[in-house]
C-alpha cells in the first residue's frame, strides 16, 4: 500500500474469505486437473523428447505444490485489500490481492447500479453491488458485502444519484 | 403482393393508398430519380453472359434469361419500394412510414439526432442525389435511419432542418461547390516544411471571421481546415489500405468463382490452373513481389479516392467533415457533444510530422470512422485545427520516471528472451535466432515507448500519449470524466509504479496514464478532479 491512497473505511463481510476460499479451490481443482490431463497427453505423445514424456506427471505435481499456499493466501489477502467507503458523494473501493485496483466514482456520475448475487454468495448471505457510469473505467464493483449492508449501498447510491443526476456525458 | 398489407409495427390508421397523410404538406416521399439506381446497378449482370460469349464460345440463355429478369425484379422492386415509403417531420419528430408488405413506422425524435451523414456514390452523384443516415446512438446498424436518396439539395435542407431544430432554413447553393481546390492548386512540390506553414496560414484564414467558441445556432458557416491535395501523398505512410492490392485480387477470384459457370470455368479448370501455377514457383513469387510493390501505391491512391478535397467546416453548432471523390461523404458531429480529441500518428508517420485527428464523440456509433477530424496532416496543422475545432491543450506533457523505462524494457524484451532460451534449449536453433531477433529488436522499441509516455492537465483539460508502433495522444475536457481507476499489477509496485485510467465517457470509454510513479499518477487524477480524491489521499508523512 505504498500509493498516496489511504485505506477506504469498511472492510467487506468476513464471510466473504470463504466465499474466495471455495473459489480459489475450484480453480485450483481446475488447474491440477488440468495440466495432470496435459501431462497424460505428453506421456502418450511420441513426438516429445524422452525426457519430456517420462517425467511428463512432474508437472501437475509441481503446479499442485506451488499453487496450494496460493489457495489458502488469496482469500486472505483479499480481505485485507478488498475495502469500500461512500463518503462525500465518492464510491472509493480497492480490490485485488497481488495486483490491486483502486477506483474511485461520483455518486453525480452513475446511471446504474445493480446488486447481483451468484449461488455460492447467496449461500454465505453475500452480495456484490456494482456500480456502472457511461465508461467501463469508471465503473465499480464491491464484491464479498454483507447481503444487508449491499441493500443499503446500492438504494442509498441510486437515490442520492437520481439527486444529483449530472448529464454532462 | 397486391393484397391489403397486415398491420405489423403500428394499427392502420388510414387507407393504405396513402400512407400516414394527415398533414400533406409534411409528408414528403424520396426523389424519383433514386427509382434509376437499381437497375442501373443491375446492369453488368446482363453485360456478364455476355462476356461468356465470347470468353467461353457459349452462349447460355438460360443464366441470360435470369439476369434479365433479375433486372426486371429489382426495377419493380424499386418502384414499389419508392411508392410505399414516405417520410416527415412533424412535432418534433421524423417519421419514416414504410408500407411495403407489413406496415411499419418509426418515430425518431429530433433531439435524439445527434449526427446526419450525407453521402453520394458516383451513380448518385450523376443524377444529383444523396442517400442520408441519422446517428441516433442506437448503436449502428439497422437501429438508425436511412433516407436513400434524396436530391442534394433537399438532403442539404433537411439536414439543416434535423440538426437545427427549427423551421426549414433558406438554403444556401449545395455543398461543395465552393472552391475546395485552390488551396492545393496554388502550387505544388515545395518541401514538407513550406506545406507546413501554407497549410496553416489556410487554417488561420479560415479561423479569421469567427474567433469565440462555437455552439450558437446562427454561425455564419466557415471553414476549419481543408487539406491541399499535395498532402494525399503522406496517405501511404499511414499503413491505411497497404492491402489493397490483396483484396482485390481476391474480389476477382471470389466474382471468377461466382460467375464461373458463365465464364465456363468448371472446378476441373480452377485445379488445373492452381497445378499450373504451382508449377512455376518463379511466376507465383513475382506476382507475389508485383502485389508487395503494388501495396503502396494502391494504398495510396485509395487513400486519395477517400480523403480526396478533405475539408472540415463549422456550422450552426455542428462540425461537418467532407471528404471522398468518387463517393463524397460528409459527416456532421453535434458540437456540444464533443468531449475532445485524438491525435495518432505510427512510426513512419512520425519520422514524416504527420498526424491523424480523430474527435472523441459521446455516444456516437461507428466513431472510427465518423468521427474522423483530419487525414494525415503536419502535426503543427492538425494541432492547430483541433485548438480551433474542440480546444487546446495548454501544457507539456511530463514525463514519467525511469523505473517505467526498465518495465518497458522488460516487457518489450524478457517474453522473446525466455522464448529464445527455450527454443535453444530444445535445440531449436531456427526458432531461437528468431526469438532473439525479436528480443533485440525490443530494445528500442521500448525506449521508443518510454519516450512516447506522458500526462498533462492544463485547468480544463487532460491529455495522455502512450503508445510506440501507434502512438496515440488523447485531450479531453475535464467534464466527460467519470470517475478514475488505479492499477498497479505486483511488478509495478515492486517498482514504485501504478497505471492511472481516467473513465470517459466518449471514446474508446477509458485513457490510460501508463506507469505513473506512484505519487505522480495519483497526484495527477487528484490535481484533475480535486474533490473527488481529496478526502481519500493519504495524509503525507512528516518530511525528514
Amino acid at each position: 500500500m505504498t500509493a498516496p491512497l489511504r485505506d477506504p473505511a469498511h472492510p467487506v463481510s468476513r464471510r466473504a474469505i470463504v466465499l474466495w476460499l471455495v473459489e480459489a479451490l475450484i480453480g485450483f481443482v481446475l488447474l491440477v486437473g488440468g495440466t495432470a490431463g496435459a501431462a497424460a497427453w505428453l506421456s502418450g505423445a511420441r513426438w516429445p523428447p524422452d525426457m519430456l514424456s517420462e517425467h511428463a506427471w512432474l508437472l501437475p505435481v509441481a503446479v499442485g505444490v506451488v499453487m496450494a499456499p496460493f489457495v489458502v493466501l488469496e482469500p486472505l489477502l483479499r480481505y485485507v485489500v478488498h475495502r469500500w467507503e461512500l463518503s462525500g458523494d465518492v464510491v472509493y473501493a480497492r480490490a485485488g490481492w497481488l495486483s490491486r485496483r483502486w477506483v474511485f466514482v461520483p455518486v453525480s456520475r452513475i446511471q446504474t447500479v445493480d446488486r447481483a448475487q451468484g449461488w455460492l454468495e447467496r449461500l454465505l448471505g453475500l452480495a456484490t453491488v456494482e456500480i456502472r457510469t457511461a465508461s467501463y473505467a469508471g465503473s465499480s464493483t464491491i464484491s464479498g458485502l454483507d447481503d444487508e449492508v449491499a441493500a443499503r449501498l446500492a438504494e442509498d447510491l441510486a437515490r442520492r444519484a437520481e439527486e444529483l443526476r449530472d448529464d454532462a456525458t | 403482393m397486391t393484397g391489403p398489407p397486415p398491420s405489423t409495427a403500428v394499427p392502420p390508421g388510414g387507407p393504405p393508398a396513402a400512407p400516414g397523410a394527415p398533414e400533406p404538406s409534411g409528408t414528403a416521399r424520396l426523389s424519383p430519380r433514386v427509382l434509376l439506381i437499381d437497375p442501373i446497378r443491375m446492369l453488368p449482370s446482363l453485360v456478364l453472359p455476355l462476356a461468356g460469349v465470347l470468353l467461353a464460345g457459349g452462349f447460355s440463355p438460360a443464366s441470360f434469361g435470369w439476369a434479365a429478369a433479375g433486372v426486371a425484379g429489382s426495377a419493380i422492386y424499386a418502384v414499389l419500394r419508392w411508392a410505399t415509403f414516405t417520410y416527415r417531420v412533424a412535432g418534433g419528430r421524423l417519421e419514416l412510414n414504410r408500407a411495403l408488405v407489413g406496415r411499419s413506422v418509426r418515430t425518431i425524435p429530433l433531439e435524439r439526432i445527434r449526427g446526419v451523414d450525407v453521402s453520394a456514390s458516383p451513380l448518385h452523384r450523376v443524377l444529383g442525389l444523396a442517400v442520408l443516415r441519422l446517428d441516433t446512438g442506437a448503436g449502428g446498424g439497422e437501429q438508425e435511419g436511412v433516407l436513400d436518396a434524396l436530391t442534394a439539395e433537399r438532403a442539404e435542407a433537411l439536414r439543416a432542418v434535423l440538426l437545427a431544430r427549427g423551421p426549414l432554413p433558406a438554403v444556401p447553393g449545395p455543398a461543395g461547390a465552393g472552391t475546395p481546390q485552390d488551396a492545393g492548386q496554388a502550387e505544388r512540390g515545395p518541401g514538407p516544411a513550406a506545406q507546413v506553414v501554407r497549410g496553416a496560414a489556410v487554417a488561420a484564414a479560415g479561423a479569421v471571421p469567427a474567433e469565440g467558441e462555437g455552439g450558437g445556432a446562427d454561425d455564419p458557416p466557415r471553414v476549419l481546415a481543408r487539406v491541399p491535395r499535395a498532402w494525399l501523398m503522406y496517405g501511404p505512410l499511414s499503413g491505411a489500405y497497404l492491402f489493397t492490392p490483396f483484396a482485390l485480387v481476391a474480389g476477382a477470384f471470389g466474382l471468377a468463382w461466382q460467375w464461373r459457370r458463365e465464364l465456363g470455368l468448371g472446378e476441373r479448370a480452377a485445379v488445373r490452373a492452381l497445378e499450373w501455377a504451382l508449377d512455376r514457383p518463379g511466376l507465383l513469387i513475382a506476382v507475389a513481389l508485383v502485389l508487395v510493390a503494388a501495396m503502396p501505391v494502391a494504398g495510396g491512391v485509395t487513400y486519395a479516392l477517400f480523403n480526396w478535397d478533405f475539408t472540415l467546416r463549422a456550422r450552426e453548432g455542428h462540425l461537418v467533415a467532407e471528404r471522398g471523390l468518387f463517393t463524397r461523404r460528409a459527416v456532421s458531429l453535434e458540437r456540444r457533444r464533443i468531449r475532445g480529441y485524438e491525435l495518432a500518428d505510427g512510426l513512419i508517420e512520425r519520422r514524416a510530422g504527420v498526424v491523424r485527428l480523430w474527435a472523441l464523440v459521446t455516444g456516437l456509433g461507428d466513431a472510427r470512422s465518423r468521427g474522423q477530424l483530419l487525414p494525415v496532416t503536419p502535426r503543427a496543422f492538425a494541432t492547430g485545427v483541433a485548438a480551433e475545432a474542440v480546444g487546446p491543450i495548454r501544457a507539456p506533457l511530463r514525463r514519467h520516471p525511469p523505473a517505467a523505462r526498465r518495465r518497458r524494457l522488460v516487457r518489450a524484451v524478457a517474453p522473446w528472451l525466455l522464448v529464445a532460451v527455450a527454443a535453444l534449449l530444445a535445440g531449436w536453433n531456427l526458432a531461437a535466432i528468431i526469438a532473439a531477433v525479436l528480443a533485440a529488436a525490443g530494445v528500442p522499441l521500448a525506449f521508443d515507448r518510454y519516450r512516447s509516455l506522458g500526462h498533462a492537465w492544463d485547468g480544463a483539460r487532460l491529455s495522455v500519449r502512450s503508445g510506440s508502433l501507434r502512438r496515440g495522444q488523447v485531450v479531453v475536457e475535464r467534464r466527460a470524466v467519470v470517475g478514475w481507476t488505479v492499477r498497479q499489477t505486483l511488478p509495478q509496485r515492486m517498482a514504485g509504479l501504478l497505471t492511472v485510467v481516467a473513465g470517459v465517457g466518449a471514446g474508446s470509454g477509458g485513457y490510460a496514464v501508463v506507469d505513473a510513479g506512484e505519487e505522480q499518477g495519483v497526484a495527477f487524477a487528484a490535481e484533475v478532479t480535486p474533490e473527488w480524491l481529496a478526502p481519500f489521499l493519504a495524509p503525507r508523512p512528516p518530511a525528514s
